[in-house]
């Protein structure tokens, strides 16, 4: 295997600089993206829960207000 | 988007930073360790695969470069074995034996066997096979590096610490083979099953096998292998003694990272100087040398005297030396003595130093991350980036350090358990892994690893979320120092070594610049003097140096590092050094450049290195004990005697697969903080929890077991559904004491607390904890808010439910006890209310009174039945008083048999034992007796339909008592009567009078059911209509008080003051205006939709119209008794045409006048008055019906005793008739007058009103004619 000129071989480490560089940009981004995703991922559960917890206690209401209404048989 | 659409890059890159201004609210506060669903981590580390890249470097480290990259793989391959070997759990103890030859499915047993165990025994096989080979390299390795001509060459520290890998990786296999008993049962097991079926027929595969079967059996095979190998060799100890040195300099001067890897070190120098110390060669000769230096291993030794070998298993590095040949404890002074003990086993002299770090860190990373967040930089300067890299390097360092303190402390403690003699709490049966972790931590030690592990964790949040801008900053700032290094600072040198023609030094720096120079230009600027040897000329020649947001490859950095490692090498073995020709300035500059870019591997990976500083979960694995105890529980022989070698035979096993939860050590620490209830720790409380978040991690990625994740999995179902239960438990007792001491008066609390009953509510902090709307827990994501919520909610229930069960357990007077119990109750859920979602509380509490599907709930038919079972039978009324109480010594009725209440925790009831004692104390003042308080708490509780359901029934019982008992004795008694009793003249004197009477009335005074019967009826008719009357008037002023509450809701103000000459109309005005914000039914018909308005206006109407404003309860008892007083079911006389004469004693009020007279007559001293047995219901009930009947103005006119006093008014007499002393009966007479005239007052205005209302009476008045013509 013969050597290429020293020249050519700098212009190359300089590319896979360049190169290296540019995969660390899209890494990078993909980190920033995967970071949005979990804080959205938090967010979202957060907010379904209270969502959930509100529909849970309507539901316990009604239910409530049911039994207060039908004196045993149930409406449904 | 179509994905044929082209986005370039800069669109690309702008659209995610775009994702950075999305706001996403999460209002959890943030106190559990990084939860994270989805985690990306770049690896961009090549093992050197790409080092034909750099041909311009130096040949030979790119060879070493290869070397590095094989022995790497073995690396990798070895720790593989560890794990399986660690992780092996025992196969023969499930796989049937058979029993004897003759056993037919014998054949079918071994085949299975062989089919189940072959795949495991290849992996052993292999294990077998890779040793042989790493050993070979290993010694080929050394045997290479020690040649005579090699040796006086420099080998690279990356090599040398290689080595001292594979020494770690030998001792630990070793190690590992050694424990694994079950390794050797399994095999053996195999072995018999294929022997049997005669599997391996060739000779070759019976070789391997025996093979096998004697390297398992051999305890310390590999170590006395590797051992053996190296003495061979000749020279092999220097090498030894470089790798032991560089691990000792690497130590002191912290180049490691993460905990695992400082402790390789320290088991390198303690196995390396093992191997070292044989026939050939002595350490202590080579101390003397000064080839090691044995003092500073000592100290090491000292500090750090067990270090994790692998998960649970522990090893003293100083055993390695204890066994060495030359082994001289005079050159071990610290290690060899057992004290001071070592700082390992104390945490809390560390606590201060951490505590104190962590500040001072935490500090400055948030002043950076607000500076960070707040203002918008493309990129910082490099001095910037420097300092964000220093800063985020010496957070690694930090967490690393805290984590190996904890680490280091868990090993100690596992090699050093506790046992009964020095800790009392363990009880002298304890198992082994239990006396290990269970009791071998104080509490304050607890404490201490809780703050510590969530000071990690926390961090680690810290760092994690800061992350990109750390890697960024560490890019560039590495990018600068590396191309600043390398264009700028490395042409000085590269110009003298060209001057002075040092050939080799030319060629290393040339070959550094080359393999990593990024030139501005492409290539290195040829036109650069210093490439000939010469000065910066006139016309100075500068170099513009790029900057990038790259580091450095793998490859690159290591040939760089190992490069310049030749050029400042103080080493060569014979040869003049390097340094020499390099001047000092530079060597220095070099050397500094050399140790800061150790790091900048761990930097530029910076995700792994975060995780691996903060990895914590070998606190959870115990394979090492499940092996060692094979999971078995001894029972020992329980019986109190003295034990003996019999009863050691009756020790029984108990086979588990797992130790119980409550030796792990992340529930121990969990558990600690809900046990102790420490509100400083309270936050802390889900930080212990993460560790199974890193256990379960390490299962999935290291050791890549399904069986540990499951088993982590089932350990985690168990310990969360025990937190939270305990959790909520906590919590509830916690607000319902806060509640209870609320609620309890403050001056008598004070007067608790002073006689050391303290009521008040301990310190809580479950605020934060309560608002956990997402934990992270194994990947699942729990509501933890709502999981407690619904627990709470079940004992809110469950509390009503006991309030109401104690009340239906006592008498009527618990009615005020339960007032406050809902009162309490009611509280608590307001103040739990701020966190949670619970249900209603009114719904709950007629849900607990089972009033939601029934008309009337449990509390209102209790307080009928105890009204009708034991007061009406039992109590007496007091006018003076206001109060029905008990008769004194004499139970009337049966004693009334109640339910007894089921046992509840304090809990359920007041909070606390305090508190419990407290209210029962306040409330035991109102026992025995009903008055106001008790009515009062009756409406309160029962409400209208209650009210009207209890009087309804009472009324069917006085129309029972007047229909029953009551007229039978009236028809009884009116047959007795005298026919004619007239009123005797004055002439007669009171004597006279007297003795007329009681001769007339004999059969009545001497009735013996009288006193024992008839007027106990007529004692509970009264009680019916007092407790009816008084209890109206209890509704009347509460119903005041709410309308005086609505008041001002309604516009209705009170009448204003005016001083003189004010207008009060001006005056009202003025104040209808300034409250009119208040007027709920003007501003809803203002601001709401004639829906809102509609309904506004009917609440008002609710809340106007009352009872009070009109209508009288007590109006319409009194005619539903009239109504009752009807013959036929009542005795009345049959109409007579003739006008009724005076004399005539048919009717009531004659023998209600007869009654009175019995009741007048004086008892004696030693008997109980009338009053006291009968209190004043026996006159309300006769009056009543004297004046429902009518009969009133005859009864005053007519009556005998009366007319007694009348009599005796005048001649005012005073002596003995027929043993009745007449004055004091007189005196009686008086009293029951005055009693009998205020009882006909009430009953006649209440009579009047309710005629007048029934228009009975139809009386319009006419307002006398006004004189208007006079006016004008």
């Amino acid at each position: 295997m013969s050597t290429p000129p020293r020249e050519t071989i700098q212009k190359q480490i300089q590319q896979d600089w360049a190169n290296r560089e540019y995969i660390e940009v899209i890494t990078g981004s993909i980190k920033k993206i995967t970071d949005f995703l979990n804080s959205f991922d938090m967010s979202c559960r957060s907010r379904l829960a209270t969502l959930n917890e509100k529909l849970t206690s309507l539901e316990r209401k009604i239910d409530y207000l049911e039994a207060c209404v039908t004196k045993g048989e149930t409406l449904t | 988007m179509s994905v044929s659409e082209k986005v370039s890059l800069s669109d690309a890159l702008s659209n995610v930073d775009v994702l950075d201004e999305l706001t996403l609210p999460d209002e959890q506060p943030c106190i559990e360790a990084a939860p994270c669903s989805i985690l990306y981590q770049a690896n961009f580390d090549t093992n050197f695969e790409d080092r034909n890249g750099f041909v311009t470097g130096i040949a030979k480290y790119i060879e070493e470069a290869t070397v590095h990259a094989n022995l790497n793989e073995l690396l990798e391959e070895g720790n593989a074995h560890a794990v399986m070997l660690y992780t092996w759990r025992c196969c023969s103890r499930a796989i049937p034996q058979p029993r004897s030859n003759e056993q037919p499915d014998r054949v079918h047993i071994y085949e299975r066997t062989v089919q189940v165990l072959a795949p495991e025994v290849d992996k052993l096989l292999q294990f077998m096979y890779f040793q042989r080979k790493a050993i070979e390299r290993f010694c080929g390795e050394v045997r290479r590096l020690c040649h005579a001509e090699k040796r006086r060459d420099f080998v690279s520290e990356a090599y040398l610490l290689t080595l001292g890998k594979f020494v770690n990786m030998f001792a630990v296999l070793d190690e590992l083979k050694n424990m694994k008993s079950s390794v050797k049962n399994d095999y053996s097991t195999y072995r018999r099953a294929a022997q049997f079926l005669k599997v391996m027929s060739d000779s070759q595969s019976l070789q391997e096998s025996q093979n096998l079967s004697m390297f398992l059996a051999t305890q310390n095979k590999i170590r006395d292998t590797v051992k053996d190998a190296l003495e061979k060799i000749n020279g092999y100890e220097d090498l030894l003694a470089d790798v032991v040195n560089i691990c000792v300099h690497m130590f002191e001067t912290k180049m490691y990272l993460t905990p695992s890897e400082k402790h390789m070190l320290v088991k390198v120098m303690g196995f390396g100087l093992f191997l070292m110390d044989s026939e050939v060669c002595n350490i202590n000769r080579l101390d003397q040398k000064k080839k090691i230096r044995l003092d500073r291993i000592d100290r090491i030794f000292k500090n750090l005297e067990v270090v994790p070998l692998f998960g649970d298993m522990q090893i003293a590095p100083f055993n390695y030396i204890k066994r060495s040949k030359h082994y001289d404890p005079s050159k071990w002074p610290l290690s060899s003595s057992p004290n001071p003990p070592s700082p390992q086993a104390d945490l809390m002299v560390h606590l201060p130093q951490i505590r104190e770090e962590h500040q001072n860190y935490i500090s400055e990373l948030a002043r950076y991350s607000n500076e960070v967040t707040t203002t918008f930089k493309e990129a910082g300067s490099d001095s910037e980036n420097k300092t964000v890299t220093d800063l985020c390097l010496r957070g690694l360092q930090l967490l690393s350090s805290w984590c190996s303190v904890l680490t280091e402390l868990c090993s100690w403690k596992l090699l050093h358990p506790t046992d009964h003699a020095t800790n009392p709490r363990c009880p002298p049966d304890a198992e082994e892994y239990e006396r290990a972790t269970r009791y071998n931590y104080t509490s304050e030690e607890k404490f201490a690893m809780i703050e510590v592990i969530a000071m990690i964790k926390g961090l680690q949040v810290l760092m994690a979320r800061m992350e990109t801008v750390f890697c960024d900053a560490a890019r560039r700032s590495i990018y600068a120092q590396l191309q600043d290094f390398v264009q700028l600072a490395l042409r000085d040198p590269l110009r003298k070594a060209i001057k002075n023609k040092r050939d080799l030094i030319r060629s290393i720096i040339v070959s550094v610049r080359e393999t990593c120079g990024d030139w501005a230009r492409g290539c290195e600027p040829q036109q650069d003097p210093a490439l000939k040897g010469k000065k910066d000329g006139e016309a100075s020649f500068t170099i513009k140096v790029p900057r990038r947001n790259v580091g450095p490859s793998s490859t690159q950095l290591y040939m760089v590092r190992t490069q310049l490692e030749a050029l400042i090498s103080d080493k060569s073995g014979g040869r003049r050094t390097l340094r020499k020709d390099l001047d000092a300035g530079v060597l220095q500059h070099i050397e500094t450049f050399h140790r800061q870019s150790f790091y900048w591997g761990y930097l530029l990976n910076l995700s792994d290195s975060l995780q691996k500083c903060c990895d914590l979960s070998q606190l959870w694995y115990r394979e090492f004990y499940l092996e060692m105890t094979m999971g078995r529980k001894v029972n020992k022989c329980t019986v109190r005697h003295q034990h003996n070698e019999e009863c050691n035979d009756l020790i029984t096993m108990e086979k588990r697969i797992q130790f119980p939860i409550e030796m792990s050590m992340p529930w121990i620490l969990t558990d600690h903080i809900l046990r102790s209830k420490e509100p400083a720790m309270m936050e802390y409380v889900l930080y212990p929890l993460d560790l199974y978040n890193d256990s379960a991690q390490y299962a999935l990625t290291v050791f890549k077991k399904q069986f540990l994740y499951d088993e982590v999995e089932a350990e985690v179902n168990l310990c969360f559904d025990q937190f939270v239960y305990k959790l909520s438990e906590q919590v509830y007792s916690h607000y319902k004491q806060l509640a209870a001491s609320m609620v309890l008066d403050k001056r008598y609390r004070a007067e608790c607390a002073a006689r050391g009953a303290s009521t008040a509510a301990g310190a809580g902090r479950y605020a934060s904890l309560l608002r956990q709307r997402h934990v992270a827990l194994l990947g699942r994501h729990v509501d933890l808010t709502a999981l407690v919520a619904q627990r709470i909610n079940a004992d809110m229930h469950r509390a009503l439910d006991t309030a109401v069960a104690k009340f239906e357990a006592g008498d009527i007077t618990g009615v005020v006890e339960l007032e406050g119990l809902i009162a309490v109750n009611r509280l608590c859920h307001k103040l739990l209310s701020r966190y949670l979602t619970l249900d209603e509380f009114e719904a709950t509490l007629r849900e607990s009174d089972h009033g939601v599907l029934a008309p009337y709930g449990r509390i209102a038919f209790h307080v009928f039945w105890e009204l009708n079972y034991d007061f009406l039978p039992n109590y007496c009324y007091n006018a003076a008083t206001d109060r029905f109480v008990k008769c004194r010594g004499i139970q009337f009725a049966a004693a009334v048999q109640r339910e007894r209440p089921q046992q509840a925790g304090h809990a359920l009831l007041w909070g606390s034992k305090q508190l419990t004692l407290a209210y029962s104390a306040q409330y035991a003042q109102y026992n025995g007796f009903v008055g106001g308080v008790h009515l009062h708490a009756l409406v309160r509780l029962l409400g209208y339909q209650g009210v009207a359901m209890v009087v309804s029934e009472l009324l069917g019982v006085a129309r029972g008592l007047l229909h029953g008992t009551l007229a039978q004795f009236t028809r009884a008694l009116q047959a007795v009567m005298p026919r004619h009793c007239k009123l005797p003249r004055y002439d007669y004197g009171s004597n006279g009078v007297l003795g007329y009477y009681h001769a007339q009335l004999t059969d009545i005074v001497q009735y013996p059911d009288a006193r024992t019967e008839l007027f106990h009826a007529f004692r509970e008719l009264g009680n019916i209509i007092l407790f009816c009357m008084l209890i109206e008037q209890a509704l009347s002023q509460e119903e005041v008080t709410d309308l005086l509450h609505a008041a001002p809701f309604q516009n209705i103000l009170p009448r204003p003051y005016t001083a003189e000459g004010e207008k009060p109309e001006t005056k009202q005005k003025r104040l209808e205006a300034k409250y009119s914000a208040l007027q709920i039914v003007t501003n809803v018909d203002k601001f709401g939709t004639a829906k809102q308005s509609q309904l506004a206006r009917e609440g008002e109407l609710l809340t106007r119209e009352r009872l009070c404003c009109g209508l009288s309860l007590f109006g319409v008892v009194l005619r539903r008794l009239r109504a009752a007083l009807q013959p036929p079911h009542w005795p009345a006389p049959a109409p007579a045409h003739a006008p009724p004469q005076p004399d005539d004693t048919n009717e009531f009020h004659r023998l209600w006048s007869a009654l009175q007279f019995l009741y007048c007559i004086p008892v004696g001293d030693t008997q109980f008055t009338v009053e006291e047995l009968f209190g004043e219901g026996l006159h309300w009930a006769g009056c009543t019906i004297i004046a429902l009947l009518g009969q009133q103005r005859r009864f005053e006119a007519l009556d005998f005793c009366y007319h007694i006093l009348r009599v005796q008014r005048v001649d005012g007499k005073d002596e003995p008739v027929k043993g009745i002393p007449l004055k004091r009966m007189v005196d009686r007479i008086r009293r029951f007058q005055v009693l009998n005239s205020q009882i006909f007052s009430v009953l006649s205005r209440h009579i009047a009103a309710d005629e007048e209302r029934a228009g009975v009476e139809h009386v319009r008045c006419f307002p006398p004619p006004a004189a208007h013509h006079h006016a004008n």
